[in-house]
């Protein structure tokens, strides 16, 4: 395993809500093709990415912060992309 | 086959095929497969997953272009909770490991998840099990594709299990095609419970986790006479109940029989048998095993199962139509029991979910607190009262200050109705509910302001002795015949006979066979029961005389633990009547 296949960042929800049922299944879709592994974690709660019931116990309301990180081919860019939609709050385009 | 012990809550036997409800509206028919099935049932839940899938899709963009992006992504989320690959492992695995049905692994994993949410203590993912409910119903949907069997629809007669069944599910059951049930949760006062003593069907409820041990379609026997059920019973089991279900049925139909003959002891003393009834309809039940009126008319149905709060109107037809049936006799009409959060509409808010409902907001203190909702009750009351014997019983009641407010709104909403000049009945008598241990200790007082007293045992037994028997932990503890609740019958009698005022025992101890020579033997004269005992009561009366009633009265009081005052009453109804005793 390379240095490059692995990434991790920190982020802050800002969404008044909070990580609630349409983030996590943004999050979901978003890295639904990517092999490797993806969590998403807070304090020690960690969630798998891709499962929005996961993702969803992690409870994190405004103002947590949140660590992503990512194994595998392509991680920092997968990293990238999940720090972006946590920036936009989820305002994707579709 | 298994067999688990639970509550009897309604006597009989019924041997059938299981329905184990695990979604709200279709029934799973089986929660197994065949060990060599799991590959093409791990293919068929693929397939339902696909459907339900593009089925989303289309919501989503349907959603999408009508109402709005926001509103499609509802359906978007949806769509990758489904798609989660954490869910479609574990239910893979139920299916491959455990040869659950699809339709039972989905069910399971889905409502794991769904208890999940609820349990964080979050409102928001707490709400979010709605949309985990969702996905199950279309999921089954999409499984079970034209082979569902609507639980409204029933083609064969069942049993249905279910860890508990809510007011809604049974609104939506087929009822004529339901043979018995029985229920993880929930205790004799349970829905359940009341609605199998309505429809005079075997239940037992209280049985602890069991859904998992049965597939839909298994042969399964309900006992609710010793509050057992067995799943897929063997051949000697099977015909041993066959034969106890046929002889049940002769003797409830000699029982019958006996109906209309006078309810005296055998020196002559007349002991009146009346019903306990929830449902309008059961009053024709009691009618027809010659019940001497229905000393308790439970009105929560009228709450229950409805969004909406009743109007003055659905009350009085409700009561109109118990009293045209029953005719003469007396017809005792209790006002709301029911904690606050069963109350639909305005009272919602009010109630706080206390640690302890069973010490908090219910009863007549649901009705003081919101006068409207009371007013609204007693006005139908009186007004239905016109044309019959109707009496007024208060539940609850724990202070002589709450008996005094309640018969004070009573005054004003009689005053209401002169003014507006509709028909009432002026003089309708006012009774309490004696089920909270201090009204039994200040009885005298509390005589002096009623026209009736109506032991209810159910909840005097439960303040009394601190126990709740719908917790199985703790039911051991909860004892009919515990020489605390005799002396405190003895003493509530005695403080209605020195005023002159009517005693009746309408708790479940007084449609238990056992109790009826001490109750007789205490003093009672009036005994209100299930409909479904009333034959056997007046038969145990019929064989009885007063000064062996009385006899056995001060046995059993010479007794120290419950243990033995039962050993003995149970002895003494053989002594009675043999044929009876179970």
């Amino acid at each position: 395993m390379t240095e490059s296949s692995r990434a991790e960042r920190t982020v802050t929800v800002t969404m008044a809500h909070g990580l609630h049922m349409v983030p996590c299944s943004e999050i979901a879709k978003f890295v639904r093709d990517f092999d490797g592994e993806v969590r998403i974690r807070r304090d020690n709660v960690s969630a798998d990415a891709h499962s929005v019931f996961d993702l969803l116990q992690l409870q994190a309301e405004q103002g947590a912060l949140l660590v992503l990180e990512a194994t595998g081919e392509g991680a920092e860019s997968i990293v990238d992309g999940l720090a972006r939609l946590f920036e936009a709050e989820f305002h994707v385009e579709r | 086959m298994i067999v688990k012990q639970g509550i009897a809550v309604s006597p009989g036997v019924a041997i059938g095929q299981a329905l184990a409800l695990g979604a709200e509206e279709f029934r799973i028919p089986r929660r197994f497969v065949r060990v060599d099935a799991v590959d093409t049932e791990i293919e068929r839940l693929h397939t339902a997953l696909d459907n339900v899938c593009a089925e989303i899709a289309r919501n989503e963009e349907l959603a999408t272009d009508r109402l709005g992006q926001q509103y499609g992504a509802i359906f978007g989320a949806h769509l990758q909770m489904i798609r989660d690959p954490k869910l479609l492992s574990e239910i893979e695995e139920l299916i491959r490991k455990r040869h659950f049905s699809p339709e039972f692994a989905c069910s399971q994993v889905l409502r794991r998840y769904a208890k999940e949410l609820q349990s964080l203590g979050n409102k928001y993912l707490a709400e979010r099990a709605a949309d985990i409910f969702d996905l199950e119903r279309s999921v089954l949907r999409h499984l079970l594709g034209e082979r569902r069997e609507e639980l409204s629809q029933l083609m064969t007669p069942v049993i249905v299990l279910a860890h508990n069944l809510t007011p809604s599910e049974t609104a939506a059951l087929d009822k004529k095609n339901v043979l018995g049930f029985a229920t993880e949760v929930g205790g004799h006062t349970s829905h359940t419970a009341i609605l199998a003593g309505a429809l005079e069907i075997p239940a037992v409820v209280g049985v602890g986790q069991f859904l998992a041990d049965v597939s839909g379609g298994d042969m399964v026997i309900i006992d609710g006479d010793h509050g057992e059920i067995i799943i897929d019973p063997d051949e000697d089991c099977l015909e041993r109940y066959r034969h106890t279900e046929e002889r049940s049925k002769s003797v409830a139909e000699r029982l019958l029989l006996l109906g209309p003959r006078v309810s005296e002891t055998r020196d002559g003393v007349r002991i009146k048998v009346m019903g306990n009834i929830e449902f309008p309809e059961e009053a024709e039940a009691c009618k027809a095993r010659g019940a001497d009126g229905v000393g308790l008319y439970r009105t929560e149905f009228l709450y229950l199962g409805t969004s909406e709060e009743r109007t003055e109107e659905d009350h009085y037809q409700a009561y109109r139509k118990v009293i045209e049936t029953i005719g003469d006799a007396p017809v005792v009409i209790r006002t709301l029991d029911l904690g606050a959060d069963k109350v639909p509409g305005s009272m919602r808010q009010l109630f706080s979910t206390g640690e302890n409902p069973e010490l908090g907001l219910r009863s007549i203190r649901v009705s003081l607190h919101d006068q409207t909702l009371f007013k609204t009750q007693l006005r139908a009351v009186l007004r239905a009262a016109v044309d019959g014997d109707v009496r007024i019983m208060f539940p609850l009641v724990s202070s002589l200050i709450e008996l005094r407010q309640a018969k004070m709104i009573l005054r004003d909403v009689k005053e209401d109705l002169e003014e507006q000049g509709i028909p009432f009945a002026r003089n309708t008598p006012v009774g309490i509910m004696v089920e909270v241990p201090a009204v039994a200790l200040l009885a005298e007082d509390f005589a002096r302001e009623v026209d009736f007293f109506s032991i209810g045992t159910n909840d005097l037994i439960q303040y009394t002795l601190a126990a709740d028997r719908s917790d199985p932990v703790v039911s051991k503890y909860y004892n009919s015949a515990d020489p605390s609740i005799i002396r405190i019958v003895r003493m509530v009698v005695a403080a209605a006979s020195s005023r002159g005022i009517s005693v009746t025992v309408c708790g479940q101890m007084s449609s238990d066979p056992k109790f009826i020579p001490l109750l007789v033997g205490l003093g009672l004269r009036q005994l209100s029961v299930t409909p479904q005992a009333i034959p056997e009561i007046k038969e145990i009366i019929r064989h009885l005389t007063i000064p062996q009633a009385e006899e056995i009265a001060s046995r059993a009081q010479q007794l120290e633990l419950a243990r033995d005052v039962e050993t003995f009453l149970r002895g003494e109804l053989n002594k009675i009547c043999p044929e009876l005793v179970k």
